[in-house]
C-alpha cells in the first residue's frame, strides 16, 4: 500500500467514525425528544407506554450528559457541537399535534383617557412568525419571572411608538381554535386570558394578575 | 469482517460528482439571501435588548462556547462602537455571505461565514427561532465541510481552484442523505401518535393558526374531506421517507412529493423559509445524479473519486 493510499484510508475511517458518533447524537437527541411528546401527551399510546417513555427519556437525557452539573467540561463539549451542528432538537414539527397559539394585547391608556388596543407588530411575514414562535415562548414558559420580562419588553417597544401614553396593560390569552363542525356553525378563533401586566410610566410593573 | 468493512466504507464514501454540492451551495445561498432581505427591517428590533440578552443567558447554561451575537456586543461595547452598526454589520455579513456562496465566489469562507454568522443569529434570538434556523444550520454546516469549491462555482472557473478532497464528496452527501432520513423519520413518527393527523384535525388547525393563516378558513372548509386525506398521506411520506427513498423504483415519487409537500406548506401556511431550505437539502441529498443539466463527469478522473485503497 502506497503512503498516498494509507492516508486515504486512514482518512476514511476517521470520516466514518465522526459519522457514527454523529449519527449516534442526531438520534439520541430525536428519540429523547419522541419519548418526551409522548410522556407529556396526549398522544394515542397506550398508559403504560407513557411511563416507559418518561423513563426513557430520563435514561437519553442522563446518556446524553443533561443532568449533568451545567459547567461540567462534558456536557458544556457535547452542547456546543450538538448546537453548531443543528442537532440539538427533535424534528416533531406540529406533532404529535397541532398546538393552540397565543395573543398579546397591549391596552394603551392615554393622560386624557382615551383607550387605544395595540399587537406586537413587525413590518415582515417573515419577522411576524417569529414573533408568533415569541409568544409561543411567553405562553409555555412555567417561569413568571421569564414571562414578565419578555412581555414587559415587548411592551417596552411599543411604548417606544406611543410616547405619550400613561400606562400600559398588557394581555396574554391563548387562542381556541374552531374544529371544522364548529367553524360550520359559525364558531370562530376565541381567546382565553392567561395573565395581565400592568406597566406605569416609571416603567415598573404595577401587578401582573394572574388568571 | 472485511468484505463487512469494505462494503459499509463503499456505502459511507461512495464515489459522486459534484452537482449535489452545488444545488446545496446555490440553494443555501438563496436560502440565506432572502432570509437576511426578509428580516431587513426588523433585524435590530428582533435581536436587540432584553430579549437576546435573556435568550443568551438561558444559551450560557446549556454551553458557554456556543456562538451567539453577546460575544461581539461586548466587544463592541468596549470598543465603544455602538450595537446597532455591530447588528448592521452582521446582517450585512450574511448577505454578502449567501451572495457568496450563490455564485460561488470564495465559496468556503462564505460558508463559514454564512453558517456562523446565521447560528448567532438563531441562537441569540432563541425565543424567536424555529425550524428553518435548525435546518439552515444543519445545511450550512454541512457545506462548510464538504470539499468546496464546485465546478459551476466562480471559483473553479475564475480563479481555477479545485477541491483538496474530491474522494470525500459521497461521504457529505451521505451524511446528508443519513440526516434527512432521520429528520423524516423521527418527524413522521411523531406525527402518526397524534389522532390529530389520522382524522385530519391536525391539518386544519396548522392550517386556521395564525399566523399560518394564509388561507381563509372559508375557502380552506369547502375541502373538509380532504384533511385526513392530507394528514395520514403527510404521516406516510414522512414516515415511510428513510424506507422508499433509497430504491431506485421509489425514489422519484417519493422526493418529487416530499418536495410537493414543501411547496404546499409554503403556499399554504406562508412558511417560504423553511420550505426552500427543505426542498434545497432534499434536492441536494437525493437528485439523481445525472440531473438535467450539462454532466461533465471528466472534472475529476476516477482514480480521485475512488482511490482503489481497499485493495491495496
Amino acid at each position: 500500500m502506497t503512503v498516498r493510499a494509507a492516508t486515504i484510508l486512514r482518512q476514511r475511517y476517521l470520516h466514518a467514525a465522526w459519522l457514527a458518533l454523529h449519527l449516534l447524537l442526531l438520534i439520541s437527541f430525536s428519540c429523547r425528544e419522541t419519548f418526551r411528546v409522548v410522556a407529556e401527551g396526549p398522544t394515542i399510546v397506550p398508559g403504560w407506554f407513557k411511563n416507559f417513555s418518561q423513563k426513557a427519556q430520563t435514561f437519553f437525557s442522563l446518556a446524553l450528559g443533561q443532568k449533568l452539573p451545567a459547567s461540567n467540561p462534558v456536557r458544556e463539549a457535547l452542547n456546543t457541537y450538538v448546537n453548531v451542528a443543528g442537532i440539538e432538537t427533535g424534528y416533531g414539527y406540529f406533532a404529535p399535534n397541532v398546538p393552540s397559539g397565543y395573543k398579546l394585547v397591549f391596552e394603551l391608556h392615554h393622560p386624557d383617557g382615551r383607550v387605544e388596543y395595540e399587537l406586537p407588530s413587525v413590518s415582515s411575514a417573515a419577522a411576524a412568525l417569529r414573533i408568533a414562535g415569541l409568544l409561543e415562548n411567553i405562553g409555555r414558559t412555567p417561569y413568571d419571572a421569564m414571562r414578565e420580562i419578555l412581555v414587559k419588553t415587548l411592551a417596552q417597544s411599543v411604548w417606544h411608538e406611543h410616547p405619550d401614553v400613561k400606562s400600559v396593560r398588557a394581555i396574554l390569552g391563548s387562542v381556541t381554535l374552531p374544529n371544522v363542525r364548529e367553524f360550520e356553525h359559525g364558531n370562530r378563533e376565541s381567546y382565553e386570558f392567561l395573565y395581565a401586566y400592568d406597566f406605569s410610566l416609571t416603567n415598573q410593573p404595577v401587578k401582573p394578575h394572574d388568571r | 469482517m472485511e468484505a463487512f468493512r469494505k462494503r459499509l466504507l463503499e456505502f459511507l464514501i461512495p464515489p459522486e460528482t459534484d452537482h449535489w454540492l452545488a444545488i446545496l451551495r446555490v440553494g443555501l445561498g438563496v436560502e440565506v439571501m432572502l432570509y437576511s432581505l426578509s428580516l431587513r427591517t426588523d433585524w435590530t428590533y428582533l435581536l436587540s435588548g432584553t430579549i437576546r440578552r435573556l435568550a443568551e443567558a438561558l444559551l450560557s447554561l446549556e454551553s458557554h462556547f456556543i456562538p451567539r451575537l453577546g460575544w461581539f456586543a461586548a466587544l463592541a461595547a468596549q470598543l465603544g462602537v455602538d450595537e446597532n452598526l455591530l447588528l448592521f454589520t452582521a446582517w450585512a455579513s450574511l448577505l454578502v455571505a449567501g451572495c457568496g456562496l450563490f455564485i460561488g465566489l470564495v465559496s468556503r469562507v462564505s460558508a463559514i461565514v454564512a453558517w456562523f454568522v446565521h447560528l448567532c443569529a438563531a441562537k441569540s434570538g432563541g425565543f424567536m427561532s424555529y425550524g428553518m434556523d435548525n435546518f439552515v444550520t444543519i445545511g450550512l454546516f454541512y457545506l462548510m465541510l464538504s470539499p468546496l469549491p464546485d465546478q459551476f462555482s466562480l471559483d473553479w472557473r475564475l480563479r481555477d481552484l479545485r477541491p483538496k478532497d474530491p474522494q470525500f464528496l459521497g461521504f457529505w452527501r451521505r451524511v446528508l442523505q443519513l440526516h434527512l432520513c432521520v429528520v423524516y423519520f423521527f418527524s413522521g413518527l411523531a406525527k402518526c401518535l397524534g389522532s390529530g393527523w389520522w382524522n385530519g384535525s391536525s391539518v386544519w388547525r396548522a392550517l386556521i393558526r395564525p399566523p399560518f393563516n394564509a388561507i381563509d378558513p372559508e375557502i380552506l372548509v369547502r375541502g373538509k374531506y380532504l384533511f385526513p386525506i392530507a394528514g395520514i398521506l403527510i404521516c406516510v411520506l414522512e414516515f415511510g421517507y428513510p424506507f422508499f427513498i433509497w430504491s431506485a423504483r421509489t425514489r422519484k415519487v417519493w422526493l418529487v412529493s416530499v418536495c410537493a409537500m414543501h411547496v404546499a406548506i409554503a403556499v399554504t401556511m406562508g412558511m417560504y423559509l423553511f420550505s426552500l431550505v427543505m426542498i434545497v437539502l432534499n434536492l441536494a441529498a437525493f437528485t439523481p445524479a445525472g440531473f438535467p443539466c450539462r454532466t461533465n463527469r471528466s472534472v475529476y478522473n476516477r482514480r480521485e473519486l475512488l482511490p482503489d485503497v481497499m485493495s491495496s
